[in-house]
């Protein structure tokens, strides 16, 4: 008797632990199902809209986001530089390419909520295209660091993980066709302030 | 032991149906959505700023920072509702949300007649109403139709530089998102 109501508790434990958990992780982990790579960067087009997977379902009711509408924009983030460590806010990095087709786009350093990185000064951590200098091919070098460099500069600072998240506004690479021959940018570490 | 095992299997299979049913009920049951969020910050047919820059924590997450929002929610069994704001900025775009926060619709400035935001959402139901008589007034307007009851617009404007956030801040403080009589 006492056996048989262990083994019950046992089996309602590991359902209801275990379930309740791995909704819990899945819905935290920055991959997920829908996702377009290209390169390091990840895009979701497909969240917030009817067509979205349960699981971009939860984690939009979850986080209260509205996303960006096909016709707005899509946003990119990546986690990781190209050669496949994670962004780290004490280092310092280079982003440098081409650019997909969009009447702009912006670029930001965030931190783990995907919320622009607060570096206390009143610059902010943001560039986007109509003030960044160009080279002769059209391609864009950015360095990203807490000292003041020529050219583009995207500043941060502090401590931490970070990400930067590329949005590109008014883009007919928002509609999916558009996604096959994308390239982007590639994110270079220049060193570290260990 | 085979009464474990049983056990055990009998948790694995449990845990595999609690995941489903938790995971189709954090949207019905989520009190942290963004029509929760803008419920506690206004009330219906009043544009709020979801940016930091009115002042206290935004209000939804994750607005670019170099643009504003303002967003506001509306209930289609009440009337349709129109969306107006003057003024030019470099780019805006809007989008209409149904009440769980997913798209339905959303535009930019470029589809917009003279690149003014002037949009009525309507179910589908008010516009064959609207059609038989289209009042003068909204000769102009984007139509949107959504067919839903409650939902969010939100307009989002760009802000290039320091120098627009004054005029980008105007355009959104005197955006109006009302009940439209027709």
């Amino acid at each position: 008797m006492l056996k048989n109501a262990i083994l019950t508790l046992l089996s309602l434990a590991i359902a209801i632990g275990l379930g309740g958990y791995s909704v819990w992780y899945a819905l935290n982990a920055q991959d997920g199902v829908g996702a377009i790579r290209i390169g390091q960067w990840t895009a979701f087009p497909e969240v917030g809209t009817l067509n979205a997977d349960p699981y971009s379902k939860a984690r939009v009711a979850r986080e209260g986001v509205l996303a960006l509408g096909q016709a707005e924009g899509l946003a990119f983030v990546a986690e990781r530089d190209d050669a496949g460590e994670p962004l780290k806010r004490e280092c310092a990095y280079t982003i440098e390419g081409g650019y997909p087709t969009a009447r702009f786009w912006t670029l930001y350093a965030a931190d783990q909520s995907l919320g622009v990185i607060d570096t206390g000064k009143p610059r902010q951590s943001a560039l986007q295209s109509y003030e960044v200098l160009r080279r002769p091919d059209n391609s864009v070098v950015i360095s990203v660091g807490s000292r003041p460099s020529p050219g583009n500069w995207l500043l941060t600072g502090g401590s931490g993980k970070m990400y930067f998240v590329l949005t590109f506004y008014d883009t007919p690479i928002a509609s999916s066709t558009g996604l096959s021959d994308v390239t982007l940018p590639r994110i270079l570490k220049a060193g570290c302030n260990a | 032991m085979r009464s474990l095992l049983h056990a055990l299997i009998l948790g694995l299979l449990g845990a595999g149906i609690v995941h489903i049913v938790v995971l189709f009920l954090v949207p019905e049951f989520s009190e942290r959505d963004a029509w929760s969020r803008l419920a506690m910050a206004s009330d219906l047919y009043k544009m709020t700023r979801l940016d930091a820059e009115a002042g206290g924590a935004p209000v939804v997450k994750s607005v670019d920072p170099l643009f504003y929002a303002a967003a506001c929610r509306f209930d289609l069994s009440d009337g349709l509702v129109r969306i107006r704001a003057p003024g030019d900025v470099p780019f805006w775009s809007a989008s209409v949300y149904d009440r769980s926060g997913h798209n339905i619709y959303s535009f930019n400035d470029h589809n917009a007649n003279g690149e003014k935001l002037d949009a009525v959402v309507l179910t589908p139901a008010q516009m064959i109403d609207v059609r038989r008589d289209l009042p003068e007034d909204l000769q102009g307007a984007i139509f949107v139709e959504a067919p839903i009851e409650e939902g969010i617009f939100v307009v989002r404007a760009f802000v290039p530089d320091e120098s627009w956030k004054p005029i980008v801040s105007r355009f959104l403080e005197q955006s109006a998102c009302e009940l439209q009589d027709y």
